[in-house]
């Protein structure tokens, strides 16, 4: 309802009327009233025309078709009548007139003609705007009920609601309306109100016109340089023009002509149309109409929206490079090498050889990148040359032949040439280069006057990364950004490598690897360094219980007590020398600083030591060493053959490194899910839609997180944050700084709680991976979760009938395992609500196991996706049921 | 001697530093009657006179795509270089305010640039913990990218920042998220030394700042996100010449009074303060009263002096840019109320080396030039 009363009304426009179309839809029992609308201080008077009635070249300005009048009738041909004479002035017959031109066919364009005097304009312009309305009814079936509600106080309502709307056409900067105009422009779905009649045109089956053709059948009718919808003005007054039909609205129109302009400037019934492709260099530049009428904040955004939308972009199949039609990744290629051709639709060639571009049947245009791997094969008859000389397989021009014999090449006989891009060329079949065509200072000369592209240096272009960049909307649409963030050894890194391994080809580089080799080599000392401290203290609580036991036996010999000092974990002096200086070398902390020079020197030593009986007897006991993490067992398994300098990581053993590079900076890759439709015989569309887009992987370390988090302002183009906390570390704790002891999960709820009330975070959405879960069922048994004071209140309900598994019992039995997992989950949900107020996703993984985590992804992704839609349906329905809420 | 009986020993040494450090805290304040500001009252001087014309925005740079994290000028011809979100770094010339440099990064979380002292190279480093230099001579690649030049590696954090030593071009100190500043050697790619870390006395959070004293090179001040500054001399790398407190919040700035005797911060609790380089004292602190609650308090981002001193800029996160009168403690001007002024915060600016104007640059990616106007040329 609101929406309807939204396109008849408004406050700064009085000369704006509207009324009922005929009924159109199926036929009713009842009677359909007609509703005509009506305005007092409008009402035309007969008295006004009669005086240029006697000119006999009076300019007679066609109306719009009425939409209603389907299948569009030919305008009447632009003759010229001498104006009869209006019946006397008085409102009924006002009514009646208009009642009349409601009807469709003839009765319109007659009705029309008695208004027709060029100082009546505005009268012109009422009837233009009141067609414009007339669509609704038929287009909306209810449109009767309407008119029924309307006609009794048409007037009040008016009134009343004009102010109620006015802020459409008052385009001032108020705070909600710029809320209003940018949420429209986000979306095209919301642009339902405004609509004129040519849009109700185009949406009735009968009328095959498309915008453009119908847009010449108006041109021929409207004045040359006038405005398209208020048919005022002079080709000297601002316009701003649609991009499909290039239908010219005065500042005054172009906000009703064009609406929120969801895909930029276009009219109304242009949406979701192609633009002109002679308009394609006026996207995203606002013109000063609309600064004029627009706050620059909306402009922008309108813009944006503009050059982004899909319906605005280049569309691929429209061209067509060596008779094959494009896919959009080989049209972004395109676009984005170094020296892009000038892309429009049509039909192209491209030798992929030379880089030489030009249009089907002409000779070649520029010279692009060569190599890229676009369209089809070059035909012989590519250029439509004629002399029996081929270039890399086309038969090229006269012109070309003339350019040849200039650069001094032999074309007797008519051979036939490979030409590489650095102007080198060969004759077909022989191996020996012949020459080089652009070396000649010359031909930089000749080459213009035959106009013929000359290749540009890309040396000479220096810096032009402004002209070449990407264009945006690529950019910003096809990469979805995840920021991977959470404590340290919660398993980010895990899943990082993990969705390296899942979605790309090379998933580490040589170099990556052999850093990721150090880093494994490093940390092994690391590990032998704790090992080493722990059998140290070891001997002492030996050797202490060992004195203890003689004060006990004091009678015992003292020469004895003396050779008993050697404990099981004693080691000898050669080793205790090693284990000393790489004691030494840690407490210095600059453990790097002896690689890799260490592997090739030490390697038999850590044999030796790790075989010693000493440092096997500590390993059994590692169990009471705190600061030897859990992975360490699976290295330390292995200590001999990594310490050697050969050794060379497994994919299993960069998995369960810790970290991913030894610099622990930001780490990032580009993937794409992988279809999973190749299940399905059909790929749906959307499914397409999905495959093209990116996606980044951003891990960073959690160095420095927490209250001095600095850097968290640069992922605000994140699309979603994934925060991670290994399952298993309730009772797990480490030393901070300041040598305090921590709980790993208290420190884990610190870091979450300050991500997610960063500012910059406000609007993100969460992500929870609860990682290491295959690890909880071993740990649940020895260490209960409510070792964590978070989760002092767990209280599982554990089922008392085992034997009773059917589908109720199936939730009771679950396992301990998920049973904690989903207790876990609920408190990070709840805490995460109570800040924000939002909901928080939970996943759960191992990092170990490449299809949770890949599960884990994909839920992001569906995360992103849906969250998407939720937007954009809460607000049509806030756009589409009550807009007035926004002129409160 | 065992490991837990060392522990407890530095527990205690611990407890004893900390209690050394609350009584020099109670003596420092004890001897402190005054501050810059009072006394500079007592002897009947007076704020200097700002009209709204007398610093005037003159140029703005756009270019950026995305938030200004940094800028540095070049010591003699007029140039800036500023790193943004977009991940690039540009050279603009501030006079006819035209790129004459972009450079495209591999990483493109950058949060420093830095101009080397003859203005053919520049630095940069951010979340990648590595200092890349690139030299503007170099030829551009196929992509027309120019090629970097040199990778510093051996941070184990981010790099915040980046300065070089003023009169050494293969000199460079970086500060670093992993509680450490480094000296490097430019044309090795070496570490010459680091300062903090695992030796004591050095900073215990993330260091933001970097600043060199420019009479002599030897000395340079850090801030830290431990709500210290700490003063360093690049041949004693084992411990801190001094160490600064007083400062409630990170400090997110420091830069060298021009007189190479005190040294000025700026900080996450609003406040700038001047410290004394000697005698250790904090001599001033410039802190405006904020109405509302402490949660919106825009924190000081960057700070410069001019070039006698007399003047202290500082942007915050509110966009707003003071000038202080350093002697005064008085702000004479807001910049951020130009009707030309930056829409986000001001996330950086400098000051060119003859004093003639002032860069800005802020998260609405613009740089902003202002130079003075009217009858003043440089105070």
């Amino acid at each position: 309802m609101d929406r309807r009363r939204m396109v008849v009304l408004s406050a700064a426009e009085s000369a704006d009327y509207s009324f009922a179309d005929e009924y159109k839809g199926p036929p009713l029992p009842y009677d359909i009233p007609h509703a005509v609308p009506i305005d007092v201080d409008r009402i035309p008077l007969a008295a006004v025309a009669p005086v240029s009635a006697a000119l006999p070249d009076l300019p007679v300005v066609h109306p719009l078709p009425s939409p209603s009048s389907s299948p569009l009738k030919k305008p009447p041909p632009p003759h010229v009548t001498p104006a009869p004479p209006l019946p006397a002035a008085s409102p009924t017959s006002v009514i009646e007139n208009r009642a009349a031109m409601d009807r469709p066919g003839a009765e319109v364009s007659g009705a029309l003609g008695s208004f027709g005097f060029p100082d009546r304009s505005t009268d012109l312009s009422e009837v233009v705007d009141s067609s414009g309305a007339i669509g609704f009814s038929d287009e909306l079936g209810d449109g009767a009920a309407w008119s029924n509600e309307m006609m009794p106080n048409r007037l009040s309502t008016e009134s009343a609601l004009s102010s109620e709307f006015s802020f459409r056409s008052s385009a001032s900067g108020d705070g909600d309306e710029d809320e209003a105009v940018a949420l429209q422009a986000k979306k095209a779905l919301l642009v339902t109100f405004q609509e004129s009649g040519q849009s109700s045109c185009c949406m009735s089956p009968a009328v095959g016109v498309t915008p453009r053709a119908r847009s010449e059948d108006l041109e021929m009718k409207i004045k040359k340089g006038a405005c398209h919808r208020c048919l005022k003005g002079s080709r000297f007054t601002e316009k701003e023009t649609c991009l499909v039909c290039d239908a010219k609205y005065c500042s005054g129109c172009v906000l009703r002509a064009m609406g929120s302009m969801p895909e930029g400037r276009k009219c109304i019934s242009c949406i979701g149309f192609p633009i002109l492709e002679s308009n394609r260099e006026r996207l995203g530049r606002s013109s000063r109409v609309l600064k004029k009428l627009l706050s620059s904040r909306e402009v922008q955004l309108v813009m944006k929206a503009e050059k982004d939308c899909e319906a605005n972009q280049l569309r691929p199949e429209d061209i067509c490079v060596n008779g094959t039609k494009l896919s959009l990744e080989e049209m972004v290629l395109l676009q984005s090498c170094s020296c892009p051709p000038n892309l429009k639709p049509g039909l192209y060639w491209y030798d992929k050889v030379s880089g030489y571009w030009g249009k089907e049947g002409h000779k070649p245009d520029r010279i692009i990148t060569p190599h890229l791997n676009v369209g089809g094969t070059l035909m012989r008859n590519a250029s439509n040359g004629n002399t029996g000389i081929l270039i890399n397989g086309r038969e090229i021009t006269k012109v070309e032949l003339q350019m040849l014999k200039w650069a001094g090449v032999h074309c007797a006989g008519n051979p036939h040439f490979w030409l590489n891009a650095d102007g080198t060329y060969l004759e077909e079949g022989q191996k020996n280069v012949k020459g080089q065509i652009w070396e000649k200072p010359i031909m930089k000369l000749l080459c213009p006057v035959l106009s013929l592209p000359f290749p540009s240096k890309v040396a000479n272009e220096v810096n032009n990364l402004f002209n070449r960049a990407v264009p945006d909307c690529f950019d910003t649409k096809a990469l979805q950004k995840l920021l991977l963030v959470g404590h340290h050894e919660s398993g980010t890194s895990t899943i990082f490598k993990q969705a390296k391994f899942l979605y790309s080809s090379v998933p580490f580089s040589e170099d990556e690897r052999e850093d990721i080799k150090l880093m494994i080599q490093t940390s092994i000392y690391n590990y032998l360094a704790i090992l080493l401290e722990g059998r140290e203290r070891f001997e002492e609580e030996s050797l202490d219980e060992q004195r203890d036991k003689q004060h006990l036996d004091s009678s015992g010999d003292v020469a004895f007590g003396k050779q008993n000092k050697v404990t099981e974990y004693s080691i000898s002096p050669r080793l205790r020398a090693f284990s000393d200086w790489l004691l030494k070398i840690m407490a210095s902390g600059n453990l790097e600083a002896i690689f890799p020079a260490a592997t090739r020197e030490y390697a038999p030593l850590v044999e030796e030591l790790w075989k010693d009986s000493a440092i096997q007897a500590t390993y059994s006991r590692r169990n009471e060493l705190q600061s030897l993490p859990s992975y360490a067992s699976y290295f330390l398994e292995r200590v001999v053959d990594i310490s050697r300098a050969e050794y060379e990581p497994s994919d299993m053993d960069i998995l369960c490194a810790d970290g991913i590079n030894s610099s622990n900076g930001v780490a990032y890759t580009d993937f794409q899910f992988p279809c999973l439709a190749c299940v399905g015989s059909s790929i749906d569309d959307d499914d397409q839609q999905e495959a093209l887009l990116r996606y980044q992987l951003i891990r960073v370390h959690t160095m420095g997180l927490g209250e001095n988090c600095k850097w968290l302002g640069m992922f605000e183009d994140v699309r979603i944050v994934i925060f991670c906390v290994a399952i298993t570390d309730y009772d797990e704790y480490y030393e901070d700084a300041n040598g305090m002891v921590r709980n790993k999960m208290m420190e884990s709820r610190r870091i979450f709680e300050g991500i997610a009330s960063h500012p910059t975070f406000e609007q993100m959405d969460f992500l929870l991976i609860l990682s290491k879960i295959d690890l909880l069922d071993q740990k649940m048994d020895m260490a209960p979760l409510t070792l964590c004071d978070w989760f002092d209140d767990y209280n599982p309900v554990v089922s008392y009938h085992p034997h009773n598994k059917d589908r109720r019992g199936a939730q009771i039995g679950a396992t301990k395992a998920q049973q904690a997992f989903h207790y876990t989950a609920v408190k990070f949900k709840r805490l995460f609500f109570s800040i924000t107020g939002r909901k928080l996703y939970v996943a759960q993984a191992n990092g170990l196991d490449g299809d949770s985590v890949d599960a884990a992804l994909r839920y992001a992704k569906e995360i992103v996706k849906w969250e998407e839609r939720l937007v954009c349906d809460i607000l049509e329905s806030m756009y589409g049921t009550e807009p007035s809420s926004y002129s409160h | 001697m065992s490991v837990a009986e060392l522990k407890e020993r530095h527990i205690a040494a611990t407890a004893t530093v900390n209690s050394l450090r609350e009584r020099l805290k109670q003596r420092r304040q004890l001897l402190l009657d005054t501050d810059v500001a009072a006394y500079a009252k007592s002897q009947g001087r007076s704020a200097i006179s700002f009209s709204t014309t007398d610093l005037i925005c003159c140029r703005t740079l756009q270019g950026h795509t995305g938030k200004v994290y940094s800028l540095d000028w070049t010591p003699e011809r007029n140039r800036i270089v500023s790193a943004s979100q977009d991940g690039r770094l540009i050279v603009w010339n501030a006079l006819t305010s035209q790129k004459t440099h972009a450079i495209k990064l591999q990483c493109p979380w950058v949060m420093t640039c830095a101009f080397a002292p003859n203005g053919q190279s520049v630095a940069c480093g951010g979340l990648d913990s590595a200092c890349s230099i690139f030299n503007l001579n170099s030829q551009v690649d196929r992509d027309g990218n120019i090629p970097v030049s040199r990778i510093l590696t051996g941070h184990k954090g981010y790099v915040y920042s980046c300065q070089y030593v003023p009169d050494q071009e293969t000199r460079l100190i970086t500060s670093s998220g992993d509680q450490t500043c480094v000296l490097w050697d430019v044309t090795t790619g070496q570490r010459i030394s680091v300062f903090g870390g695992e030796f004591p006395s050095g900073h215990t959070a993330d260091v933001l700042s970097v600043s060199i004293n420019s009479s002599n090179s030897n000395m340079f001040v850090s801030g830290s996100c431990d709500m210290t500054a700490r003063l360093w001399d690049t041949r004693i790398a084992s411990r801190a010449v001094g160490t600064y407190h007083g400062h409630q919040g990170d400090v997110n700035t420091v830069k060298f009074f021009p007189d190479g005797q005190r040294f000025g911060t700026g900080s996450d609790d609003s406040t700038c303060r001047l410290y004394d380089m000697r005698t250790g004292h904090q001599l001033q602190v410039y802190s405006q009263q904020h109405e509302g609650d402490d949660n919106d308090v825009p924190i000081v981002t960057s700070i410069a002096f001019s070039i006698s001193g007399r003047l202290l800029f500082a942007g915050y996160s509110s966009g707003d840019c003071y000038v202080w009168d350093t002697l005064m403690a008085e702000v004479v001007l807001n910049l951020g109320t130009f009707q030309n002024s930056h829409e986000a915060r001001i996330s950086c600016l400098g000051l060119s080396s003859d004093g003639s104007a002032l860069c800005t640059g802020s998260w609405d990616k613009n740089l902003k030039i202002w130079a003075f106007g009217g009858h003043r040329k440089v105070i």
